[in-house]
């Protein structure tokens, strides 16, 4: 995958949180606890990777609150907090949200947020204007 | 001898007439640049002012007469300064742990969530099915999110002209100037002017943004992008209010410099920082030393 995370364990995360949704074509049932020995199974099938710092990995998702734990016996076992689509969904409306805030207090900054009918009809004339000017 | 009280009242016009005057001038957003700089001499002179004429009137009366009253004069002075230097610190310490905590939260997830985009290292892309394109800015590891429907919506020229706008966000710092207006309208909430001073500011970024998107990619792929991106408000959330998107565009529509007035606009920030100092402060603290 072409990407460089800032955390060092930033492949790792999305490789194990890969293992607890399954894949695309075979979602993994959300009700799926599995121990550390399964996950890290299913992550060497891919890749290799300590198995220490798979449980390193399942501690920091863990803490992120995007996996839950559950400890049977002297077993822990874990589970994503949601799915994939839900997760993502919930990042969504918390940008929207965050940049929609009558308060202003925004941490993220938008391009262009919620317009009026007014604004988005100026938006269009401006651009049909453009258009035929330099079109 | 007037100093404090030549520093209350400039404190007073500052925060007051005189940014809600700012406010009323529509035409400083020719200039942006100039215009952010000005309405950022205008709060801090403000500030300074407000701390000076207690810091001011509490040496003068401590060293000057000696009487009892001169002294409670001086310490309800001293005290009126540390009231407004604490709730500028303690709303400084609050909204930037609440905006580094959301925004880390929010980047950490943006990295198990969405995907890195190979036309650039720092653009995400998340899966989902509204159009939506912004910033999280930090330190270090800023990102531009965009959503799949907004790849879907956009050319390569409009993504441009995104990305060039949310680069100039991140580059300039855009956050900590929005930060700084939100801790000053944090600390004084009831001060109507600070509520103005913010969203201005918060206007004058957008359209700094835009014409780093505009110098980049031309006038006609940022307006395309921004009618593609801009979201229909839900009916009961208008009141009235609008979205600064006529104003982005006016400025947008507007190729011409306006460098005179830039120039009279620095001038002006100048001068409010300056004169002050130069007329009040200084032979205030020669009398003291």
């Amino acid at each position: 995958m072409p990407h460089r995370n800032r955390a060092a364990f930033g492949d790792l995360e999305r490789a194990v949180l890969d293992v607890m949704w399954g894949s695309e074509d075979d979602p993994r049932p959300q009700e799926d606890w599995l121990s550390v020995r399964e996950v890290h199974a299913a992550v060497e099938e891919h890749r290799t990777a300590a198995y220490t710092t798979v449980m390193t990995v399942l501690d920091r998702l863990a803490a992120k609150g995007v996996i839950e734990r559950s400890k049977e016996g002297r077993t822990n076992r874990y589970r994503a907090s949601d799915s994939r689509g839900a997760m993502t969904a919930e990042l969504m409306r918390d940008a929207m949200a965050d940049l929609v805030d009558s308060d202003r207090r925004s941490a993220l900054v938008a391009f262009v947020g919620d317009a009026t009918d007014e604004e988005r009809t100026a938006l269009r004339e401006a651009l049909a204007e453009l258009d035929r000017r330099e079109g | 001898m007037a100093t404090p009280a030549v520093l209350a009242v400039l404190a007073l016009v500052l925060a007051g007439p005189a940014s809600y005057a700012l406010g009323l001038l529509p035409v400083l957003r020719r200039t942006p640049r100039a215009a952010m700089v000005l309405w950022q001499a205008v709060a801090l002179a403000a500030v300074l002012a407000a701390l000076g004429a207690g810091l001011s009137l509490g040496t003068e009366r401590g060293m000057g007469a000696h009487g009892a009253g001169s002294y409670a004069v001086a310490l309800v002075a001293l005290l009126a300064t540390v009231t407004v230097l604490a709730r500028l610190l303690l709303s400084g310490h609050l909204v930037g742990t609440r905006l580094r905590r959301l925004r880390r939260r929010h980047r950490d997830l943006l990295d198990l969530l969405a995907d890195v985009d190979s036309r650039s290292e720092e653009l995400r892309v998340l899966h989902a099915g509204a159009p939506m394109a912004y910033c999280v800015p930090a330190v270090t590891g800023s990102r531009v999110v965009v959503s799949e429907a907004t790849l879907g919506r956009l050319g390569a020229v409009e993504l441009d002209a995104v990305m060039a706008h949310e680069r100039a966000h991140l580059r300039a710092r855009h956050d900590l100037v929005l930060e700084a207006f939100t801790v000053l309208h944090e600390a004084f909430p009831a001060v109507v002017t600070s509520r103005r001073a913010l969203a201005e500011v918060r206007l004058l970024v957008e359209v700094l943004a835009d014409r780093a998107a505009r110098h980049r990619v031309g006038t006609r792929p940022l307006v395309r992008a921004l009618s593609e991106l801009a979201g229909a408000s839900p009916p009961e959330a208008a009141l009235g209010a609008t979205h600064g998107i006529g104003e982005r565009l006016a400025v947008l529509l507007d190729e011409r410099p306006h460098r005179l007035q830039a120039g009279l606009v620095f001038a002006l920030a100048a001068a409010v920082l300056l004169v002050p100092t130069a007329l009040v402060v200084a032979p205030w603290l020669a009398q003291v030393m």
